[in-house]
């Protein structure tokens, strides 16, 4: 970064585009809690937002060199928290996520996304030259298995699953070979029945209810069904901001957390929702842009991982409330309300301005 | 290490660089194409749901906003033939709770308590599990003083609302209770049965006319619309979807001041009564006794009283009149005189000597009167109901002629009244005795049956209605509920026989068995009986037996014995003689029939003298 300019080097528009998310999410959560007992929540968005650009300031400030130095023990005190949240965290809607700091509530699992990909991008830079052998697998293994284990436990199964974009990318630019990843696949493959047997009926539920959108209407099948109804209830325009019945009269459930893409694409239509779709293929470009452009392989390997995070659950996300993925519980990155999401998707944000605005040998 | 080396060194790491570098160029292209694929498909998914689907879901999302709150229809009210009220449906006032809006609930409970005569418990658990913003009914048709009470002390009630519902009422209460009926909430059995027209909460009837005519007086619900959220709290204004359609009302064939009377001469016995028209088969009087109050189904029970109601030994919900039977006793004496009459087996002068018994099969039978009657004919063995003429008759007839005739005369045999519970009763023969008990029948069965025992078994709406064909000469009425329908059935008896048993009838009160039916204003023609509870009842005076173990007394008739309007039956549960408790319980019913005051009741009748409209309820009770 150059010392005397600042903010000459930074990438204006994918801030802008994190920006435009933000504010597609506080305008949402205003209007899904609009009337209702939560009709305060997007200040506390607001709030949350002014913690993350801190974070995201402090993070740009420094070189992510220097954070590379610091990545495992960052992950080891992630991992610590994790462990902490098993035992003194607090139950919220059957999963103990959540740490309490006085009047902050932390989700140590959103800080986990972050590290790992930091932690990770370390690891393929520094240790991965020469292949990807048996030792390197297990030892990414480990790193990123150590976090989703915990996360498991929680149990935060949806959280858990969003660790796997985020791997499957490490791996695959890490310069695995496609026999080993097809390899990886099948056993992958192979564990499914074993892992459906571990479900719990719900989780089992869920699951069916992707393949058979009518299946139990009023309980699982409902939220799916509701939010397919605000979101084509929208149509091509939207019922306008603040306007959408299905969202302002509470039918859907989840709306200011992992529905909120339902109730923008209700009150702005079509137009609303292919913008949305636009403005995250927008963030992935330029963060592959950061990647291409970065001064060394442990810049591009962030970016790419960071890209990964933030896409890999969007796409999650988008999926669940479309109805073409199980319901698990996952929130769309910059958008959904929550003050530890917001914080770790911008500090990863700021991990590509920060291998971007550094791009230029000194 | 040498130059060259160092050199060879880098490039060496310089190429796998590069090709690393290749590699990695390829896979982000990769993920970049892959990305860009599931992106393409989500667009064409929204395109789907909001461009191709979108009206279908804003279809889908208007019914999500909308909800039907049913409108209760009022049911229709009943009257008697001359128009006075038997059930209405009065505006009642409920009072509920909103839980929301209470501060302090247990205090404004304890506060409540006292006015609705409930525990503070109770109330708690009325509310217990409801929503919060839906009012709960915590009082049902609560008084103008309690409201008093409440709105003088409104602060202290801020959520208190008040309701106003459609309650039944029956001003007449007990007077007419089995055969109105009651009204209650529907069942799942009803539900389930009426596909489409019943909801749960409905209120329908349950029973008597109530539950048979229920179709017509229930009406049907209407609907409006509010906008609700998720959690069903309205939010919008209320848009009328349909109204309410109302029951009809309906006007049945009792008179209620023959039925006053009829309840009043019943009194504390237990027992029941039919009067009808025998012409038309309207039912003037119906009753049951005990009898019940129809006015606290409406409410619901308390469990204590309901199963007072339930346990009682004198069981006051059974309706006797069409749910009962009893051994017709000597009563069925006028069948088996139609019946000797009509096959040519006696004639007018045939005699039979009766000493007081006679032997059968072995066994010996006795008449009620020690000593005997001497020598009878038919018209005197009707009249003074002598035994032995019958043994002797029903010797001769056989037990398959006995029950040609019952069967002529509607026994054994729904009465087609229409009410649901009534019973068919018992016409004994060879064939019925087969198939029920498994035994064949013996020769001394038909003596029983010839003086209306074993085998035998009869409602008082079947004997009001087998007397009425009498009373017709020979043309059986069916018993209605309804003004205006009459359906008679034809006996088939000749002249001769039918003016044989009316003198025989009309003797039996001008001088024999029943002479206390009549005050002498008028002229009855009836035949007493005594249903044998205990085998050693007969030949017993019957005001010397205990209560339990005394005979059922029967006396069945018409009135007046040459014209005949109104034909009766009448049961008394352990009477003892007919003659003695039934017959004054006929006699003032007819007073009042044959009152001077009244018009005739065939002129009353019918639609041109219904009520004005004026009393029924406008209101729509939401």
């Amino acid at each position: 970064m150059n010392p005397q300019r600042p903010f000459a080097s930074l990438d204006l528009p994918l801030i802008g585009t994190t920006v435009a998310l933000i504010a597609v999410g506080v305008l949402s959560i205003a209007s899904a809690t609009f009337g209702s007992g939560q009709s305060g929540l997007w200040k506390m968005q607001l709030l949350w937002l002014m913690v993350a650009l801190i974070a995201a300031l402090v993070i740009v400030l420094v070189d992510y060199r220097v954070w590379a130095e610091v990545a495992l023990a960052m992950h080891g005190v992630v991992i610590a928290l994790l462990v902490a949240v098993l035992f003194f965290g607090r139950e919220v809607g059957g999963n103990r996520s959540w740490l309490d700091f006085g009047p902050m509530r932390l989700q140590p699992s959103e800080l986990a996304k972050w590290t790992t990909c930091l932690v990770l991008a370390v690891y393929l830079a520094r240790r991965v030259r020469g292949g990807m052998g048996l030792r390197q697998l297990v030892e990414i293994g480990l790193l990123v298995g150590a976090p989703v284990g915990l996360i498991s436990l929680q149990p935060d199964m949806g959280t858990a699953l969003t660790f796997i974009p985020i791997l499957m990318v490490g791996l695959l630019i890490g310069g695995i070979r496609w026999r080993v990843m097809f390899g990886l696949a099948i056993v992958a493959m192979l564990m499914t029945p074993i892992a459906w047997t571990q479900l719990r009926p719900y989780q089992k539920e869920r699951i069916l209810t992707v393949f058979d959108a009518e299946r139990d209407p009023h309980r699982i099948g409902y939220q799916v069904r509701q939010s397919k109804i605000a979101i084509g209830s929208g149509q091509i325009v939207g019922s306008g901001p603040f306007n959408g019945t299905q969202s302002q009269l509470n039918f859907l459930p989840a709306q200011h957390t992992d529905f909120v893409l339902s109730v923008f694409a209700e009150e702005w239509g079509f137009v609303g929702a292919s913008a949305v779709l636009g403005l995250f293929y927008y963030l992935f470009y330029r963060c592959i842009l950061a990647a291409r452009s970065a001064q060394d392989r442990l810049g591009t390997y962030v970016c790419l991982l960071v890209v990964a995070w933030i896409t890999g659950q969007m796409v999650i996300n988008i999926g669940m409330v479309l109805g073409r993925l199980p319901t698990i519980g996952v929130p769309l990155p910059l958008v959904s309300y929550g003050g530890s999401a917001l914080i770790a998707a911008l500090s990863g944000i700021a991990l590509v301005v920060n291998v971007r605005s550094r791009r230029f040998v000194n | 290490m040498g130059a060259i080396t160092d050199v060879d060194y880098r490039e060496r790491w310089e190429l796998k660089d590069f090709l690393i570098g290749q590699r990695l160029e390829r896979r982000i292209l990769l993920i970049h194409v892959l990305l860009a694929l599931v992106l393409v498909a989500f667009l064409f998914n929204f395109w789907y749901l909001q461009g191709v689907k979108g009206v279908e879901y804003a279809r889908l999302a208007e019914g999500n906003t909308m909800r039907k709150i049913p409108l209760k229809p009022t049911r229709g009210w009943i009257y008697d033939r001359d128009g006075q009220v038997i059930a209405a449906t009065r505006p009642s006032l409920d009072l509920l709770v909103r839980q929301e809006q209470v501060d302090d609930l247990p205090r404004m409970l304890d506060d409540l308590a006292p006015i609705l005569t409930a525990s503070p418990r109770d109330l708690a658990d009325v509310l217990r599990g409801e929503p919060d913003f839906e009012p709960v009914v915590v009082g049902r048709d609560v008084g103008l003083l309690q409201l008093a009470w409440i709105e003088s002390r409104r602060e202290r009630f801020p959520a208190i609302e008040i309701r106003e519902t459609a309650r039944r009422f029956y001003p007449e209460a007990a007077i007419i209770a089995h055969t109105i009926g009651y009204v209650g909430q529907v069942n799942e059995n009803q539900l389930r049965a009426d596909k489409g027209r019943l909801k749960s909460g409905d209120i329908v009837g349950k029973s008597g006319v109530e539950r048979a005519f229920d179709d017509d007086l229930r009406g049907d619900r209407g609907w409006h619309l509010v906008s609700v959220n998720a959690v069903g709290r309205q939010v919008g204004e209320t848009r009328v979807g349909q109204e309410a359609s109302h029951g009809n009302r309906m006007q049945l064939t009792i008179d209620l001041d023959l039925q006053r009377a009829l309840v009043e001469g019943l009194g504390v016995e237990t027992g029941a009564g039919v009067f009808l028209d025998p012409w038309t088969g309207e039912v003037l009087a119906i009753a049951s006794t005990p009898h019940f109050d129809p006015n606290r189904f409406a409410d619901g029970f308390d469990r204590a009283s309901w199963e007072k109601l339930q346990t009682d030994p004198r069981r006051p919900l059974h309706d006797r009149s069409i749910a009962s039977f009893y051994a017709p006793g000597s009563t069925f004496k006028v069948v088996m005189a139609a019946a000797g009459l009509e096959t040519g087996i006696i004639g007018e002068d045939d005699r039979v000597y009766c000493n007081g018994s006679a032997t059968y099969y072995k066994r010996r039978r006795l008449c009620w009167k020690r000593g005997g009657h001497g020598w009878v004919n038919i018209r005197k063995a009707l009249a003074e109901s002598c035994n032995v003429y019958f043994y002797e008759l029903g010797q001769k007839l056989g037990i398959e002629k006995i029950h040609d005739f019952g069967d002529r005369f509607g026994l054994g045999r729904l009465t087609g009244v229409g009410l649901s519970g009534e019973e068919a009763g018992i016409l004994g023969n060879s064939e019925w005795k087969r198939k029920h008990r498994g035994e064949q029948w013996y020769p001394g069965d038909t003596i029983s049956v010839s003086i209306g025992q074993g085998l035998l078994a009869v409602t008082p709406m079947q004997m009001a209605r087998m007397i009425g064909g009498v009373a017709t000469n020979g043309k059986l009425p069916t018993p209605t509920l309804v003004l205006g329908s009459q359906k008679l059935e034809p006996i088939g008896l000749r002249p001769t026989t039918l003016r044989l048993l009316r003198a025989g009838l009309a003797d039996a009160v001008s001088r024999g068995t029943a002479t206390r039916a009549t005050d002498g204003t008028f002229t009855v023609a009836g035949k007493t009986g005594t249903a044998q509870v205990y085998k050693h009842s007969a030949g017993i005076d019957a005001d010397k037996l205990p209560k339990a173990e005394r005979d059922h007394a029967w006396f069945v008739g018409y009135a007046p014995a040459d014209k005949p309007r109104i034909a009766f039956a009448i049961v008394v549960e352990n009477g003892g003689h007919g003659g003695t408790i039934a017959a004054p319980i006929a006699r003032s019913v007819l007073e009042i029939f044959f009152s001077s005051e009244r018009p005739d009741p065939a002129s009353r009748a019918g639609v041109g003298r219904s009520p004005s409209p004026v009393h029924e309820p406008a209101t729509t009770v939401r």
